[in-house]
């Protein structure tokens, strides 16, 4: 539920970042600026570092039902949970069921924004 | 402030309970409480009904750049798609921005919701983004080249000082608490 401090840090470059970081990384930039920015950097990093372990669309584990199966307790209809973990080529993983309702928008990684193709499902 | 978090934290609480909780309010409960968390002091989250919380005002008080001393007020609006689609957000202060419309209408790249450039919507943002984006409206991201207000970024281009002019104007008419 919480942003986990021990994992929030370590503000690597990353695509995802919205397009005001890049304007706001030159040097013109005043002190407190730079708070601020740190600040955003943890917060919009918190997917990153943990990107193994969580989905980063629904943000649960990609071992536990994504969030959408837990709102329908789909359990209930199936008996047993299939929510499975889809990899795509770029090695970022997801819920399969997250992963599905993105591509319809748009056929890309949300992590990297690489073209999205499917390596491997599974749990 | 107060009533929101007992809000949240019961909405949590519940959401253990009963499954029957959206997606939507399940991702809102978690992302307004990280909002609150980093929200800077010149910022200001409003719920009008601590019940619906898809629905809020984020207000922005400048405290640089042309638009300093004017408050802004955003109406957020999170439909049920989220986080498939972004927020609608609209600007309910009536200003003179290159990129906000009088109308409210705001250009803000990652509040597209079809890009291909990597810089739109993606289920991986969140509300602290839209957060972000809003408050660099104000100063990094303005953006006098590709305009949703024709007229106030030829009128930067030709005159700053008559541009100033009129954003004061229309602080001063609109935008003073
Ligand atoms: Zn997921
Ligand atoms: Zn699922
Ligand atoms: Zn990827």
């Amino acid at each position: 539920m919480r942003i986990e401090e021990g994992k929030a840090v370590s503000p690597s470059k990353s695509p995802t970042m919205a397009d005001g970081v890049e304007r706001m990384d030159n040097e013109s930039i005043k002190p407190e600026k730079m708070f601020t920015l740190k600040k955003w950097n943890a917060v919009a990093m918190w997917s990153w570092d943990v990107e193994c372990d969580t989905c980063a669309i629904c943000r649960v584990q990609v071992m536990d039902a994504c969030l959408r199966c837990q709102a329908e307790s789909k359990r209930d209809f199936y008996g047993k949970q299939d929510c499975v973990v889809v990899w795509g080529e770029c090695n970022h993983s997801f819920h399969y069921c997250c992963m599905s309702l993105w591509v319809k928008q748009n056929n890309r990684c949300p992590l990297c924004q690489q073209e999205w193709s499917i390596q491997r499902m599974g749990k | 402030m107060i009533t929101l978090s007992q809000r949240l934290k019961k909405q949590q609480d519940q959401g253990v309970l009963n499954n029957r909780i959206s997606v939507r309010d399940r991702l809102l409960a978690r992302e307004l409480q990280e909002l609150a968390q980093v929200l800077p002091t010149n910022c200001l989250v409003n719920h009008d009904n601590v019940n619906d919380l898809s629905s809020f005002m984020l207000i922005i008080k400048p405290t640089e750049g042309f638009w300093q001393g004017g408050s802004f007020k955003f109406g957020v609006n999170v439909t049920e798609e989220y986080n498939m689609v972004p927020p609608i957000v609209k600007c309910l202060t009536r200003l003179w921005h290159p990129n906000i419309s009088e109308g409210g209408e705001v250009c803000l790249s990652l509040l597209r919701q079809h890009s291909v450039d990597g810089l739109g919507w993606s289920p991986t943002r969140r509300l602290n983004d839209v957060l972000w984006g809003l408050l660099a409206l104000f100063t990094d991201l303005l953006n006098f080249d590709d305009p949703l207000n024709i007229e106030a970024a030829d009128m930067y281009r030709t005159s700053r000082e008559e541009f100033q002019k009129k954003v004061n104007e229309y602080v001063i008419k609109y935008a003073i608490d």
